[in-house]
């Protein structure tokens, strides 16, 4: 495989993120973060970007908005 | 972070199915675990879709309702959460698309181009931690919900809830090339408003040291020498 530009690393992030892809793109993609602070930087940043956002668990039902969703619910449970 | 495809193993869920079993042989009290169950799921889905709660409360109100009225509709061979995703984001679309001054689509043009990210410093070691619970939600949730509606939905839907991108681009009717390139967009994006917040503050020394680095050896060694270093 020919020596990637950062562009081209670049587009292949998420395969690298998502071990997807080939043995030999990743290995080329490697090769080039071995060699490229900015695109390690943005490798690791990604990835920890990732891991954060997981372990936060963004997104509760506010409990007003999960009351009256139950309020609905139970008056459509109850229709004949 | 690997993540298996999940499009050729539907596994179904024995209490989904349990439940859905029930409601349809007239125990209506056991739609309620099922809600319980998958409330936050169809409330992130539509909130990604729509972008404010009173909107995505709205359709997550509609999505169990039209579950509910259509399960005898829910094939067995899907999981209950494929089949209850694909009813939330409809809900979510149909609503959006309602909406008088709709974003026009042009931006989904921009997809195709490439994002370049601005910010090259590295992140503090455990960044997450300099913050209160509350205030890494805040700074989390907020950064998601900064983003374009086409970047926000795939991110959710994929890295959020984790559906394969097959899943996930067949709920938003495109193609898996356009999700796979909103998703990295979605991403680099993301990362972009989360470094100002968790990026190792640069002093003028690694400024110096990375520009230098990052021109090339020969160039680095001139540029150190000429700043002292």
């Amino acid at each position: 495989m020919k020596t990637m530009d950062c562009k081209d690393v670049l587009a292949n992030l998420s395969c690298y993120l998502d071990g997807e892809g080939s043995a030999e793109l990743r290995a080329a993609l490697e090769k080039h973060i071995s060699r490229c602070r900015r695109c390690r930087v943005v490798f690791d940043t990604t990835g920890r970007m990732l891991k954060i956002v997981t372990d936060t668990a963004p997104f509760e039902v506010p409990l007003s908005v999960s009351a009256r969703l139950y309020t609905r619910l139970g008056e459509v449970l109850s229709e004949p | 972070m690997q993540k298996e495809d999940q499009s050729n193993q539907y596994v179904p869920d024995e209490d989904d199915l349990l439940l859905v079993e029930r409601v349809l042989a007239g125990d209506r009290r056991a739609f309620e675990p099922l809600v319980r169950k998958h409330e936050r799921r169809v409330f992130r889905l539509t909130l990604a879709v729509l972008g404010n709660i009173e909107d995505a409360e709205e359709a997550m109100q509609d999505t169990f309702v039209k579950a509910f009225r259509h399960l005898d509709q829910f094939r067995r061979e899907a999981r209950f959460t494929t089949w209850l995703t694909r009813i939330a984001i409809n809900e979510a679309i149909q609503k959006r698309s309602k909406r008088k001054n709709l974003v026009p689509l042009a931006e989904a043009e921009t997809a195709t181009e490439q994002f370049t990210p601005k910010r090259y410093e590295s992140w503090k070691s455990n960044p997450e931690q300099l913050y209160g619970k509350q205030e890494i939600h805040q700074i989390v949730e907020s950064a998601i919900q900064s983003l374009p509606e086409i970047y926000r939905e795939a991110f959710v839907l994929r890295d959020i809830e984790e559906l394969s991108a097959e899943e996930a681009a067949e709920a938003l009717g495109i193609t898996v090339p356009a999700l796979k390139s909103r998703l990295l967009r979605a991403r680099l994006m993301l990362r972009e408003t989360l470094a100002e917040k968790f990026e190792e503050p640069a002093t003028l020394r690694t400024k110096i040291v990375h520009t230098a680095v990052d021109a090339g050896t020969a160039v680095a060694m001139r540029m150190m020498r000429a700043a002292g270093m």
